[in-house]
This record gives C-alpha cells, structure tokens and sequence, in this order.
C-alpha cells in the first residue's frame, strides 16, 4: 500500500459536487442573526432559500427557527429592484411583531438581479442591519462572520476608552451554543465581563420558554451591539472571525484582540488560560479548571490506545476541522484526509497527510483502506454504512440525533468528553466491524 | 422543439380547485409573510424519488446543499439509491458572470459515468435560470452522447410555490418520458399511482393489497418508481392520484392524449382506505375484480378491527383538537375517528373550499371548523375538555399550558400512518403520547415560582 506522507493542499476544481456538505453563506447570516435577541432574520431571495434554511435548522436543533423571506418571484425579479419586496416584507413583519433588530441579508438570486441593499436599507424606519450574502460566494463560515461584522460596522458606537473588566467573545459558527456557553463561563470566572457576538448560547441552546417565540428567544441584546467598543479585550475564536475583530478595533483602536484558531485539546486550552492570567495579574487560574486539567490528562492517557490505532477522515467547516484535528492528534490519532467545505487559513499546517476543500465524493474516491472512521454530519452516516467505517457525527447538519446544541467538545472538559466519547466509538465499531 | 411549459397555463389549470371561485394563480407568496416550499422543492418532491434516476441540481449550493437526503421516500430499487446522492454545479460568482453551460455540461457528463442512471433529471434554479443557461439544450445533447433520457425540469424556486413545482415536475415527465417506452405485457388491471411518493413506505402499506386483487402497478409518479415503468404510463387503463391536488394537470393531459380516465383519493385511515381500494376497481369496471374487493376490504376491515379493539377501549371518550392544514384537515380526523376519538375541532384556514366541506362532513355539525386556530385552540380545548392536541411544533406550547398530550403532525414522519397498516402505527403514537407523562412535567411549577 503506498503511504501518502506528503501533505497537499488540494481544492476540488470538479464541475460536479457529490454529496456535498458545503452550506451557503446566507445560511451562515441566518445564525448569525438567530444570536441576537429579538431579531428576524429576513432573507432577501425566492421563498425557497428561506424555506429551506428553516426547514434544515428546525431539523438540526429541534427547534422552532425564526425566518423569514422577501419571496422574490419571478416577476419581482425583472421589475423590482428590491425596494418593493423589502419594504413590503418589513411592514408585514412590523404588523405582527416588534423586533428589536431585522437582520436583512441578500442571496445567489438578489445578488445576481443586482439589487442595492446598502441603499434600500438605509431608507427603512426601523433597526435594521443588511449584509451581501450571495449563495454563490463562500459559505457558512465566511455568512456568519460576514453577518457579524455587519453588525458591528452598522450598530456599534465608536468609543475612546475601555473598559478592562469587559471582554467580547467572538465564536465561529460551528461551536455549538452549550461550547459558547462553557467558554464564557471560563472566562466569567477569570473576573470578566463578557459579550458574546453572535449568541447562541441563549437562543438555541434548546431551552423551554414560556410560550413560543415568533422572534429569537435569547442571544445577545442589541444595545450590548452598540456598547461593544467600550470593552478591554476581544477574543476571536476561529480563523473566520478575525475580521470580525478587526472591525470592533476599528471602532475603538485601544480594545487588545487575541486570536483563537480553536480551543480544543490540552494545548489550546492552555494557551487561553495563559492569555487570560496574563490579562488579569491572577497566579493560578480558579480551581475547578485545575481538576478539569488532570481529567483531560488521564483522558488522553487513557483513550490513546484506541485513537492511536485509528485513522480519520474529517469533514465540515475549516474553523471545526482545525478543533478536530487538533484534540485527535493531541491523543495520537492519525488524520488520513482532512475535507473541508471551503478554503479557509484555518485549512493551514493541520497535522493531516491530505487536505482537501471538497465534498463526500471525495471521500469515496479515496482508497478504502486509508481509514477507519469518519466524523461529519448527517450526510456521512449513508457512506460509513456502505464503507463499513466507523462514524462520530459532529457538525452540519446532524438530523439523526437529539442534542446537538448540548455537545461540549471544546476546553478541559469537553476535550475530556471527547476523548472518551471517540475511544469508545472506536471500540465498537472495532467490536461490530470484528477486529477485535 | 420547446420544451418549456406554459407556467399561466398550468396556473389556470381547469381542474384545478383552487381555480373555481376566482381565475387567479394559486401562488402570490407574500414579502416578509412567507412560509413554504419554492418551485424547485415540489419538482424535487415530485421526481426525487425515482432512485434510478440521477438528480443533477445547477445552481448555487443552498438548493441542493440544504435539501438531498431530507425525505424518506424508500425504494426497492436493488442498485445505489440515487435519491439520496447530492448532485449539483455549485453555481460560483465565475459561472454566474461568464454563463455556467459549460460546466454543466461537463458534470452531466461525471454524473453518468460515475452512477450509470437510467435517465438524468437536469434541474433549473433561480439563478441558472435567471443567467439564461440553456438547459435544453444541455440535455439533448447530453442524450445524444450517452443514450439515456436527460430531462431537463423547468421549476426554478421563483415561478411559484412546491405545488405548482411538483406540476413542472409531472410536466417534464409528460413531455419526455411518457410514451417513449412500450411495456413488455399489458393486463386489464394497469394502473399509474400518480402523486404517491412512498414517503416512509406509505405505498407499501397497501401496494400488497393491489396485488392480492390482480391491480398491477403500471408505474408511479414516483414512489419506488422506474424510469423504465414510466415510460410506458401512456398504456395504463386508469391513472390515480394519491393525495396529491397538484398533479391534477397530467393526469387530465394524459386523458386527452391517450383516454386514459383518472380518479383521486386518499389512503389515510380505514374508510379512506377501503373507499379507495373500491374506487379503484369500480373505475376498472370489472365485476369479478369488484367482487374480490369487497372481500378483501371486509377481510381487512374485520383484522384490523380486532387489532384497534383494545386501543379503541382505550381512547374511549378521549376527545382531539387538530390543527393543521391541506388534506390533512379532514383526513387525520377520519383517521382519528376511526380510532374512536372524538374530533371537536379541526383547523381549516390553510385549506381548500373543497377540504373544509369534506372537514365539516366528517366532524359533523357539532365539530369546529377553525379559520383562526392559533386564537381559537387554547380556549376550545378548555371548553371541550380535549385530551390531546395534534399540532404544528408552535403549538406545543398550548398543549404543555393546558397540560394535556401532544403529537406533533407537521415533523417529517419517520413512520406511516397509511392504510390499514398505518393506522396501528397512529393508534400506538396515540397511546404514547396520552400515557406519557412529560406533558405535565414539562408545564411543572420551579419549586421558587410560589
């Protein structure tokens, strides 16, 4: 068998996608916006694309998804410039609900017909933030980050002072809401403040209200959007939310930022509390991370056996795959081929022999032999049952199981439960599959 | 030849309900008040399930990105399941500057080497058709190269809603593979299931039953369909729609083209169920086939009579609100009353002139038509004392306030609830959801709120 050793950077330049897992941008912006409190999200496209995105996010949280369209038909392709379609989609919206904030973003359709966004929104009468999201540029990642920045750039107030108890936190779309949850926790109990941009924490974290929401129900408050240049610091997490930072020093030049690629794994983790002790003057970081530090310890002891006996495939996001990559080869696991959905920096120096910005048809073109077991979402159950490999299912979009907004990979002590979790997946199927 | 169907024509579809009281089209979405499916979602519904076809989406990721491998429409179809591989262009800002024909042309070409299909759909979307990429044209010549039928489908999202998609759809199928095909024998009792897509093996629940009576399945319009079966539709002695307003169109075209008569019903609960295996052997007209039906209806009848007995005793005076809309409006509660439950109220906003009188025929004069059930629900339920709410998943909310069970209609079912058969699945998520005591739990007081 010929051993890859070198590792290539390769993007798929096919005509055709197979069993792709690559989302698009304005289903990035639409989560985006899901993380504001009392936001619509109104996308600006054919009733499709809107229904589409609800129907994939009400699948993938178990929860209602607040959404909604500009239905751009055929005929309101040719003779509006979107002016009609957006001001009739606002009063509609404004007849039946107060949002604090309508998250207006574009798609492949409005982009492609040329409407002006920028200047129609600046005629509406009420809070409301716009961004270009054509389907055919980028995807979740670049939505969501896009989206974010928009909302910096048109809510928050420029500021000449800081205020170094507050920290901003600014996660990548693919930490789930109970991960940005934990991160804020950690960070709330180094003494600081923290505002989370975009929050999901609250939104989707998969929580039973009082009565059923027609907006988001949690997230971050839009007066906080407007603060957010009086903070200390700003922590981006993952590679596509550094121009996001950049946008929030823009807006107050003395905020300090510290970049993330991920926080998952022991290293990572460390990095974060070394920044975190630097900022505060503390010696030791408060003693529960402790204790979680030596549970990830024995964790990794512990789980190599099985992980570094097994070869991965990782599919999804560049900002997900980089945590992934890290925390597998943290415990010796042997990355076969790393797939991305779109190129990213993020896709730079992984500890993997292939990288590839490609789809499941990728996969499949590899050789069989090179691997053992998959991660992604939903899509690769089908090909790991046909394959007989292996499968841990993390990302978008996870249809089969309940609790995605609850899995906790990232930190001490998700890296802990993660270990754990892979070892004993591996196991099984190592049992099923008879190799053992 | 142009292949592109006359959108206002199938709008003013003639046999079309909707198009009774008033000549408008049945699709205006609403800016900013919006839900539901787009054109390309209903030409997908419609055609996906054919799993030895290839499914070749052109346009940007989120039509096909968001969408393969969301509905279960199972096949026996022995080869790879060709429903469920996402296939698309992935429409880039290069494609939608310089024209993307060429890059479908070349996918089309991966698509058949790779899978091997017994025909390729080749679908339209908003921005592919809005750039003008000749997708006709990509086809025939894509057939004249590979000898399979390419199908180009019309629906890009923006000409209208999933109902008039799945019109597009059934039209593609009419113009290029009806009567391209002659079938090896042809037998008295030929039928088309037009509008049945075999969603959680719906079609197999009574697909058995057909057999049993010497009905032969012809060919589908498209649960667990053949594209070779297709073809040959144009020899069937009667088309029947399933459940499915939309597909009206083809089955009236087929009648002026080739006289073949249609009728439309429903599987959903027992009298639905034997009504329509009866319809169906009065519409072939034979006495004999008549005879054995009403044997095989009686047979099944008294079966699943036996089988319902110990839950019918257990849903005795159990009374249900149902909201929800379509068909559904009537049939869940014919389905519901042959359980022995009581339906007090059904909500009828989101259907049609002719669903509300078939709603108002089955509840009866007491029973509630809804026109605004999010208002009226809560307060029915206390004034009726129901016992269960089937609902939309935004009515949960309602059901856990009044503490009473939950089942939620809308969810993409993971099992049927067709024919006979299906009616035990409803019968046993009835008895779950009454029994379970989470309802309550859920609407518990937090022992700091006094």
């Amino acid at each position: 068998m010929e051993q890859v050793k070198t590792r290539s950077r390769h993007k798929s330049s096919r005509s055709l996608q197979i069993n792709p897992f690559k989302l698009s941008a304005p289903m990035g912006a639409t989560l985006a916006f899901l993380g504001v409190h009392q936001c619509m999200p109104l996308m600006h496209g054919g009733q499709g694309c809107a229904s589409f995105t609800k129907v994939f996010y009400t699948r993938h949280f178990a929860e209602p998804i607040a959404l909604q369209t500009t239905a751009v038909t055929d005929v309101t392709a040719i003779l509006d410039g979107g002016d009609y379609s957006i001001s009739e989609s606002v009063k509609n919206i404004v007849n039946k609900v107060t949002p604090q904030l309508i998250g207006l973003y574009t798609t492949g359709l409005t982009e492609t017909k040329g409407d002006d966004v920028s200047g129609i929104a600046k005629r509406m009468e009420v809070p409301l933030v716009y961004v270009n999201t054509p389907d055919y540029e980028g995807g979740l990642e670049q939505g969501w980050s896009a989206a974010c920045s928009a909302m910096i750039r048109q809510l928050t107030a420029p500021a000449d002072s800081i205020d170094n108890n507050c920290l901003v936190l600014l996660p990548h779309v693919s930490l789930t809401p109970l991960e940005v949850e934990k991160i804020v926790d950690f960070m709330t109990a180094f003494g600081f403040n923290v505002v989370t941009l975009p929050d999901l924490s609250s939104s989707l974290d998969g929580h039973l209200g009082e009565k059923q929401a027609a907006l988001s129900s949690g997230g971050i408050r839009v007066e906080h959007i407007r603060d957010l240049a009086q903070a200390g610091l700003v922590v981006s997490v993952g590679a596509s939310m550094i121009p996001c930072a950049h946008e929030l020093q823009k807006k107050n030049p003395q905020i300090r930022h510290h970049h993330f690629p991920h926080l998952a794994g022991l290293v990572a983790t460390d990095e974060l509390i070394k920044t975190l002790l630097d900022e505060t003057g503390f010696h030791a970081p408060p003693l529960p991370v402790g204790r979680w530090r030596d549970r990830l310890r024995d964790a990794l002891l512990d789980c190599h056996f099985a992980l570094g006996k097994t070869r991965f495939i990782l599919t999804g996001e560049p900002d997900m795959l980089a945590a992934l990559c890290a925390i597998i080869s943290e415990a010796g696991g042997k990355i076969a081929a790393v797939i991305a959905a779109t190129d990213s920096s993020a896709l730079d120096d992984l500890k993997a022999d292939r990288v590839i910005v490609g789809d499941l048809g990728d996969v499949e073109d590899l050789a069989a032999a090179d691997f053992d077991l998959i991660i992604g979402g939903t899509h690769v159950e089908a090909l790991a049952d046909r394959l007989g490999k292996g499968m841990l299912l993390r990302g978008f979009p996870n249809w089969e199981q309940l609790g995605n907004q609850l899995v906790h990979d990232c930190l001490y002590e998700g890296g802990a439960y993660f270990l754990c979790e892979m070892a004993n997946v591996i196991t099984r199927h190592q049992h099923h599959s008879g190799q053992r | 030849m142009a292949t592109k169907p006359h959108i206002r024509e199938l709008l003013a579809e003639s046999a079309c309900e909707h198009n009774q009281p008033k000549k408008t089209a049945c699709n205006a979405p609403i800016p900013g008040a919006t839900t539901g499916g787009c054109a390309f979602e209903g030409a997908q519904i419609a055609l996906f399930p054919f799993a030895d076809a290839a499914h070749l989406v052109h346009g940007p990721i989120t039509c096909l990105g968001a969408s393969w491998e969301t509905r279960a429409t199972p096949t026996s179809w022995p080869a790879r399941d060709l429903t469920q591989v996402g296939l698309t262009t992935d429409t880039c800002l290069n494609d939608v500057v310089f024209g993307g024909e060429e890059k479908l042309a070349v996918a089309i070409d991966q698509t058949i080497t790779r899978y091997h299909p017994q025909a390729l759909f080749v679908y339209a979307t908003c921005v592919t058709a809005l750039i003008g990429d000749d997708i006709d044209k990509a086809c025939r010549e894509a057939a004249a190269r590979h000898g399979i039928p390419c199908v180009p489908v019309h629906a890009p999202g923006f000409v209208g809603s999933k109902n008039l998609g799945s019109r597009l759809g059934g039209e593609a199928i009419l113009t290029h593979l009806i009567g391209t095909l002659e079938p090896e024998v042809t037998t008295p009792f030929d039928i088309n299931l037009i509008g049945e897509y075999n969603v959680t093996g719906d079609m197999w629940q009574y697909s058995p039953l057909l057999e049993e009576l010497g009905i032969r399945i012809l060919s589908t319009l498209s649960g667990d369909g053949r594209i070779a079966a297709i073809r040959t539709a144009h020899r069937a002695k009667l088309n029947v729609i399933v459940c499915a307003k939309s597909l009206v169109s083809i089955t009236r075209k087929m009648q002026d083209k080739y006289g073949i008569p249609w009728i439309s019903l429903s599987f959903y609960g027992q009298r639905d169920t034997s009504a329509g295996l009866l319809a169906i052997a009065d519409a072939l007209g034979d006495p004999a086939l008549i005879e054995r039906t009403q044997a095989l209806v009686a047979r099944e009848e008294a079966k699943l009579g036996e089988q319902l007995a110990p839950y019918r005793e257990l849903f005795a005076g159990k009374k249900a609100v149902l909201n929800t809309g379509g068909n559904k409006t009537w049939s869940i509660a014919a389905a519901l009353q042959d359980l022995g439950i009581e339906v007090v109220a059904t909500a009828v906003r989101k259907a049609t002139e002719d669903d509300r009188a078939k709603a108002r025929e089955y509840l009866g004069e007491h029973g509630v038509l809804m026109m605004d059930p999010g208002a009226e629900q809560a307060k029915l339920i206390d004034e009726k004392g129901a016992h269960i709410l089937l609902a939309g998943g935004r009515s949960l909310y309602t059901a856990i306030k009044k503490g009473i069970a939950f089942i939620d209609v809308n969810q993409e079912k993971k099992i049927s609830y067709g024919a006979y058969a299906g009616l035990l699945n409803l019968a046993e998520d009835l008895r779950h959801a009454l029994e379970s005591p989470v309802f309550s739990l859920a609407g518990r007081r937090a022992p700091w709120n006094r």
